[in-house]
């Protein structure tokens, strides 16, 4: 049998980012770097190899480089873009000399043009299955089946023609970035750059109608070091005030405060992930006003704390009592759910409800002598040392356990009442088959 | 009432019937009730009767004083938020009011949903009793006041924390609307463990997983039947709600016995009656069967016959056949009955059957003298193609109220079973699929561990092996009803009286709610027009061979072939059979050299011996050795003090002392078990449902107690029940068997005396029959047949048969060859035809076809006839300016592109224009995939199919081939698989045990290697016997010639995903 596949989904965004990261990282190579997505860089090293020492050692550096940071690297350098292209990934480290192209290719397979499924399958079906069985084939005969395009990209291939590198396109304006001459050290000239990038950062969210959920103010140190720093919103924010409020206190929350130590040269507020927002008026609707005042509340619990720490609950959907809410970080709006109103549907509206608001950490196992109706609620009981007399009970409630999880007896729930006035949830753990059944309290009615 | 204190009716019981809902069988509750000692039991599923015949068939087969009451309703859902009602007809007339009541609110949908309003209830109101389940006060309270009288208010007491006051709240209600409160447990289940299954079943019906489940599935385990004594604890503070079950049960009289057929009145000249005028049809029939006489024989006969048919007042059914048979004969379709009915000289003489009561013995005369009272049964198969105009036909003549199909329950079968299950545990589609695959064909009984393994699933995986586990609970569910292909139900008046009808998928057509199993509890009467490929290509062969023949020779027909023929039977001893009608299976093939059929009866033998019947029974050798050494013929014999020796005789005479048919097994229990004729029936009956009910066990003892204790042979006994019980599954009378055996030998003929014609039928048949076209035209070949390729130059739609340039008759194969070419394509292309095209230039401008139509030609290879192949076909398609959508700029005047001269392509070498041919057409007459192989396999000690059968008995050998069929008769223990390559075929024979271990190999390889041991038998039929099998499919790419990396799956073009066909599955 084979070893267990880990199975991940493919994430084209988290890939494109990468890819561009690298490019990114390969600008020191040339500045001309243009994304082959979804797996391929095309550098132009027109009159830049020389300073690395020839094109072989280009070559050999750009892999190796590359090669280091953990990726698998294949290149190839060739006189047109295509050309490298497929050479890097059907011959890697060749390296071409002008007009040598056609005869490199020659023997590559026609997939190395990474042309439509189409046209590979004409060419497949008429035998053709090296770039150098197609070249030789006349271009009015091909270009009458393929298209005038194959024909361009078949002489780009072969070093006859070339086409321009398209250029990156530039990120998204949605970063704000200081930069001092002289690097700054204290507190508040931090906290001024801070407060004017988000000014600066909110101008360009409110023109767009859009807020920002994950923000990150990244602080790089002249010697080259960089700190980071994330805050997340469980609403989209654009007022610099919030901003620099939520920013502050997570700076002050920092177990290990920034450190400037010769100053930073750069200050950055990067907007991660932005996000629609309403209109920043104030609503008319009072619950919608204290709605987002929650929402702040929460957002500057959470930056003070620690997302996983201020949580809220939210409804699950089980017949098993204590399983029937989960808490979940109060910032995360993935959870949704309202609760159901544990009052009675159809006939017997508007009672008492049917289950305490809170449950006991754990049901504690009680003390019942007797009960002697067959599937009725205890007498008396005994609770924490404590002895309770029931006059009134209500159930049973029967609850099966969830089979597919795990075994469990099915229980029956009652509500009781006590001499005292005291209301409590119990349940016979078992069913009632006449033998001495295990009982516990599983929450007080308030 | 006796039952007084303790006893308890349920009324609210929904069973699987109510699909994805009820989680029990209909049978199952019955059963339950009585072992409960309920006094009665209602069946009420939602806006449905589909399951109540299914109740009543188990209910008829309990002992009569010990049963329950069967109570008849249905569970009303409404579309506009009333609560559901339960609806029980009181009598007759009432269960009219519903069935149409359910059939106005199907008739609303197309999709096979039920929507009812209040108001309709209303108007169908009289004679229903009815009993509301509130949901809450406000609705319940003014339904109550609008229904009246003989209402009822339903209280159940399901542990939900607050019965006591709901139960006090329902009898405040009830007090003030003057309705009686009944008690009711709303069951879904007859036992507490069937929960389970249930929860599973809302999942699939909610199209969740049990973990997202939560609140769509019941808190607890408590909607079973629960004893009365439960009942009236639950109850005890409404004791009369409990008593009130007993007093509603005594309301209704009404029982599905009530229910006979109206059947329709046939029109019948005024003065006559209907038998008189059966009676002058057939014996004007009769002298046309015979236009020298009527033998006498067959005159009284028919005259016994008639009296019967009068006796039973069954004319009118014999008219309505007689009427169709002759609507198919005037449109030149080929038609034949069977049945127990239809192998008399009656429908003889009216031309239902051509099978000679001359040449064969008449059953009906056996059927007359059966103490069954029951439907006559006549099946008319037709031409596949052209059914449906018999079925327009009918629909014209009864109207489509007064005439519905029946329906086909379908069930939940392994495939479908694991797949659901699968989903509901949260399985990855990978996983089901897998373990789907492994799973033979469509039916099979249980899902093994080792098939779990197979599919390459950890069956230590408990979330598998719980699925797997459910998956076998959930077979033989009923998954939801669709239509029989042919059976109908006609009525005098409207049908929807008797049982509610619902649109069909095709437009003014209906089908009834139940299938063929109910209406024969039932004993209601249907016609069934079912469609039979081989009269199809029966048909055309004899067309073909007209117009092929000399000038003015009459057509062929069934009745006209030359009888008797000592060639035609030498070829099926040869097991010389592929596409030869019923003998065409590995196994029958098998039994042919064997059996060494010589007459007719020896063809209906052949027909029905290789059935799970007989083969479980282990009649198959015992009748056989008496074949070749009639010495051996015995009769088994009772012990002298218990009856004649010779009471078995006229039973079992005409089969040498063995019983074969189902109507001998039958008899065997009236005869030597001694059954009633009661006893007998619900033996029948039980038959059918002897997998989910728990009597097969009392027949058993019956049968084989009294046998043995009249003297049979205890083993003799024992292989007779094992036999019926192989009957149950899959029934094959000998009145079935005798119509098929006519058509055997008129196919056989044909393929004898005309192969060119019968290899040309097939294929323009198709689909029919075990064998793929590759396998038809391969057989055709090696009988001498000259065949064609396809090719734009020549070919037609369908294969048709043409003078070679030898001037021999050679079979051209047609576009219906072509995988994804289009039958207007290939019209176009003959019509445009006239003298011929000049060229490919001269094709594409006349025919005009779409690029993808010339591809698909291409890319068959079928421009050969222009001088162009493959290669050269497909890139000259490639050069034609792309489609032009308006029909303004009509091709022709399209400016026309310049003679070119190009190099010539590489050439195609010959394995990949074969495997291109299996893509496009499925087979190739070049050339075999297996034979550029063979050196491989020759260097590997593979021996070729051919050779496998020069090694001796008994030798170690391994062969290997593509995979042609695979076939799994009945309940046998083997599995047949036929491998072929370039040289010829080899059977393979895979025992039960060997499967189990290769499996996946079996199901999922498509070119086979088989290591095992050759079998000869005396007769000559060569067996490998598998010890190892070994999936080689992957050396089949190497044939492509493709050295380049496959395309992604996702892009590949839906010719490049299989190399070559899939095999032909059977069972």
């Amino acid at each position: 049998m084979v070893q267990p596949l880990t199975i991940v989904a493919a994430d084209e965004r988290a890939d494109a980012k990468l890819l561009d990261g690298i490019a990114d990282w390969c600008d020191r190579f040339t500045p001309l770097v243009s994304l082959d997505v979804p797996d391929g860089l095309l550098l132009d090293v027109t009159g830049a190899a020389h300073l690395f020492g020839g094109e072989a050692a280009m070559l050999s550096l750009v892999i190796r480089r590359i090669g280091e940071q953990g990726f698998a690297v294949q290149g190839a350098i060739a006189g047109t873009s295509l050309a490298a292209r497929a050479l890097a990934r059907y011959a890697p480290r060749s390296i071409v000399p002008p007009g040598g192209e056609a005869q490199v290719i020659a023997p590559l397979p026609i997939t190395a043009l990474d042309c439509e499924d189409n046209i590979l399958r004409a060419l497949r079906h008429a035998g053709l299955k090296t770039l150098g069985m197609v070249a030789e084939r006349l271009a009015s005969e091909l270009a009458e089946r393929l298209g005038r395009g194959f024909v361009t990209r078949l002489r780009v291939m072969l070093g006859e023609s070339e086409q321009p590198l398209t250029p990156r396109r530039p990120l998204p304006d949605l970063m704000a970035e200081q930069r001092f001459a002289e690097p700054i050290v204290s507190q508040d000239a931090i906290a001024a750059s801070l407060l004017s990038l988000a000014g600066s950062l909110s101008g360009v969210l409110e023109r767009e109608g859009r807020g920002v959920r994950v923000l990150e103010a990244a602080f790089f140190r002249a010697d080259g070091k960089v700190d980071r720093i994330a805050i997340r919103a469980g609403e989209p924010l654009h007022d610099p005030a919030v901003i620099l409020r939520l920013l502050r206190q997570k700076l002050d929350a920092l177990i290990d405060p920034l450190d400037a130590g010769f100053g930073f040269d750069v200050v950055r507020l990067e907007a991660l992930l932005a996000e629609e927002t309403n209109p920043a008026t104030i609503s008319f609707d009072a619950n919608e006003n204290a709605r987002r005042q929650i929402a702040f509340l929460v957002d500057r619990l959470s930056v003070r704390f620690g997302e996983h720490r201020v949580q809220r609950f939210v409804p699950q959907d089980t017949h098993i009592p204590e399983a029937a809410a989960a808490a979940v970080p109060a910032q995360d709006r993935d959870f949704a759910g309202d609760w159901p109103l544990h009052r009675r549907a159809g006939f017997l509206k508007g009672g008492p409800p049917r289950r305490p608001l809170r449950l006991l950490e754990r049901p504690e196992e009680i003390d019942v002598p007797v009960s002697d109706v067959p599937e009725g609620a205890p007498r008396r009981f005994r609770w924490r040392r404590a002895r309770f007399d029931v006059t009134r009970a209500e159930g049973p409630e029967r609850i099966a356990m969830e089979w597919w999880k795990h075994a469990g007896l099915t229980r029956d729930y009652f509500r009781v009442e006590t001499r005292e006035g005291q209301r409590f949830w119990l349940f016979r753990d078992g069913l009632d088959h006449g033998l001495a059944p295990r009982w516990y309290m599983q929450g007080v009615f308030a | 009432m006796s039952h007084a204190e303790t006893s308890y009716v349920e009324l609210a019981v929904t069973t699987n019937f109510s699909f994805l809902r009820g989680a029990s069988h209909p049978g199952d509750f019955v059963v339950r009730a009585q072992e409960l000692d309920y006094p009665g039991i209602g069946i009420a599923d939602r806006n449905s009767l589909a399951g109540v015949v299914r109740a009543y068939a188990v209910w008829k087969t309990l002992e009569e004083d010990k049963r329950p009451r069967l109570l008849i309703g249905t569970r009303l859902v409404f579309r506009d938020g009333t609560p559901d009602i339960l609806a029980y007809p009181k009598n007759r007339k009432a269960y009219g009011r519903l069935s149409r009541l359910i059939s106005i609110g199907k008739l609303r949908t197309e999709k096979g949903e039920c929507l009812l309003d209040f108001t309709d209830l209303l108007e169908h109101r009289r004679g229903l009793l009815l009993i509301v389940m509130p949901t809450d006060l406000e609705t319940a309270t003014p339904i109550l006041a609008q229904l009246g009288a003989d209402t009822w208010l339903a209280a159940s007491m399901l542990y939900t924390g607050e019965d006591r006051r709901r139960l006090r709240d329902l009898k405040h209600l009830s007090r003030q609307a003057r309705v009686p409160l009944i008690a009711v447990n709303d069951v879904l289940y007859h036992r507490p463990d069937q929960r389970e299954l249930q929860d599973v079943l809302t999942c699939i019906r909610e199209h969740v997983t049990l973990k997202e489940a939560g609140k769509r599935l019941e808190a607890n385990a408590e909607r079973h039947l629960k004893p009365a004594r439960d009942m009236a604890r639950l109850f005890r503070a409404c004791p009369e709600a409990v008593a009130e079950t007993l007093r509603f049960c005594e309301r209704i009289s009404f029982t599905l016995a009530e229910l006979g057929q109206r059947y329709p009145r046939e029109p019948v000249a005024r003065g006559k009656t209907a038998d008189q005028h059966l009676r002058d049809l057939a014996e004007a029939g009769l002298k046309w069967r015979y236009p020298h006489g009527v033998p006498p024989k067959i005159a009284a006969i028919a005259e016994k016959e008639l009296r019967f048919i009068a006796a039973g007042k069954i004319a009118h059914y014999f008219l309505t056949v007689h009427d169709i048979v002759l609507f198919a004969r005037s449109q030149g379709i080929l038609c034949q009955g069977r049945g127990s009915a239809a192998n008399s000289v009656v429908c003889y003489a009216l031309g239902v059957t051509s099978v000679d009561p001359t040449e064969i013995d008449v059953l009906f005369e056996r059927f007359l003298n059966t103490e069954r009272r029951e439907p006559p049964d006549i099946d008319v198969d037709f031409e596949h193609e052209r059914r449906e105009e018999v079925i327009q036909y009918v629909y014209r003549r009864y109207g489509t109220r007064r005439a519905a199909l029946t329906a086909t329950v379908i069930h939940y079968r392994p495939r479908s079973a694991i797949r659901e299950v699968g989903k509901v545990f949260g399985l990855s589609e990978d996983i089901t699929g897998k373990l789907a695959d492994t799973v033979w064909g469509h039916h099979g009984d249980e899902l093994q561990e080792q098939q779990v393994r197979q599919g390459e699933a950890d069956p230590e995986n408990a979330a598998i092996m719980r699925a797997v586990d459910f998956a076998n609970r959930l077979m033989g569910f009923p998954r939801h009803l669709s239509q029989h292909v042919g059976g109908f139900v006609l009525a005098r008046y409207k049908l929807d009286w008797t049982v509610p009808i619902g649109p069909a998928a095709m437009k003014d057509r209906w089908f009834i709610e139940w299938d063929k199993d109910d209406l024969d509890t039932l004993a209601i009467m249907k016609v069934d027009v079912l469609a039979l490929g081989m009269l199809t290509c029966i048909r055309k062969a004899f067309d073909l061979i007209h117009a092929a023949g000399p000038d003015g020779m009459p057509k062929l027909t069934l009745a006209t072939v030359p009888q008797n023929d000592a060639r035609v039977y030498d070829m099926l001893c040869n097991a010389d059979a592929i596409g030869v009608f019923q003998v065409e299976s590995r196994a029958q093939m098998n039994m042919l050299p064997r059996l060494k059929p010589r007459t007719m009866y020896d063809l209906t033998v052949e027909v029905a011996i290789v059935r799970p019947g007989p083969i479980q029974g282990g009649m198959v050798h015992p009748y056989l050795k008496r074949r070749a050494n009639p010495k051996l013929i015995s009769f088994p014999a009772p012990h002298p003090d218990h009856g004649p020796a010779d009471e078995l005789y006229t039973v079992l005479e005409k089969t040498m002392g063995v019983p074969l048919f189902q109507e001998q097994a039958m008899r065997l229990a009236i005869v030597a078990a001694q059954f009633s004729a009661e006893e007998a029936n619900g033996l029948r009956r039980a038959m059918a449902t002897f997998r989910n009910v728990g009597t097969i066990g009392s027949f058993r003892e019956k049968f084989v107690g009294r046998m043995t204790a009249r003297g049979y042979d205890p083993v003799f006994a024992e292989n007779c029940f094992e036999q019926i019980k192989g009957f149950g599954s899959y029934g094959f009378p000998e009145s079935h068997a005798a119509s098929f055996a006519l058509l055997v030998y008129v196919s056989a003929w044909i393929k004898r005396h005309h192969p060119t014609a019968f290899a040309a039928a097939l294929l323009n048949s198709q689909p029919m029959g075990f064998y793929a076209p590759a396998e038809i035209v391969r057989c055709a070949r090696e009988h001498g047949v000259p065949v064609l390729g396809p090719d734009a130059a020549f070919s037609d739609w369908d294969s048709r048969l043409e003078r070679n340039a030898g001037g021999e008759l050679a079979l051209r194969l047609g576009f219906r060859q072509l995988d994804g070419f289009r039958e207007d394509d290939a019209r176009t292309i003959m019509a445009e035809r006239g003298y011929g095209y000049r060229d490919f230039t001269d094709f594409t401008r006349r025919t005009a076809l779409s690029h993808r139509a010339l591809v698909t030609l291409a890319e068959a290879d079928a421009f050969r006839g222009f001088g162009l192949d493959r290669r050269e076909g497909l890139w000259a398609v490639r050069r034609l300016p792309d489609d032009i959508p308006l029909p303004l700029f009509a091709p022709r005047n399209a400016p026309e592109q310049g003679p070119e001269t190009i190099a010539p392509l590489p050439a195609m070498p010959l394995s990949e224009h074969v495997l291109a041919d299996y893509q496009t057409t499925r087979l190739s007459l070049k050339g075999y995939p297996t034979q550029f192989l063979r050196a491989g396999f020759a260097a590997e000690g593979i021996t070729a199919c051919a050779d496998v059968g020069k090694l001796r008995d008994g030798a170690a050998v391994r062969c290997a081939g593509v995979v042609l069929v695979r076939q799994r008769p009945g309940e046998g223990t083997a599995i047949f698989i036929t491998l072929s390559d370039e040289t010829g075929v080899c059977n393979v024979v895979v025992w039960e045990r060997t499967f189990a271990r290769f499996r996946k190999e079996v199901m999922g390889a498509r070119l086979l290697l088989a290591k095992g041991k050759v079998q000869k038998s005396p007769e000559g039929v060569i067996h490998l016997m598998a010890e190892t099998l070994i999936d080689r499919s992957a050396d089949l790419q190497l044939l492509s010639g493709e050295t380049l990396p496959r395309p992604s799956p996702a892009h590949r073009h839906p010719r490049d995903v299989r190399v070559l066909p899939p095999s032909r599955d059977f069972h």
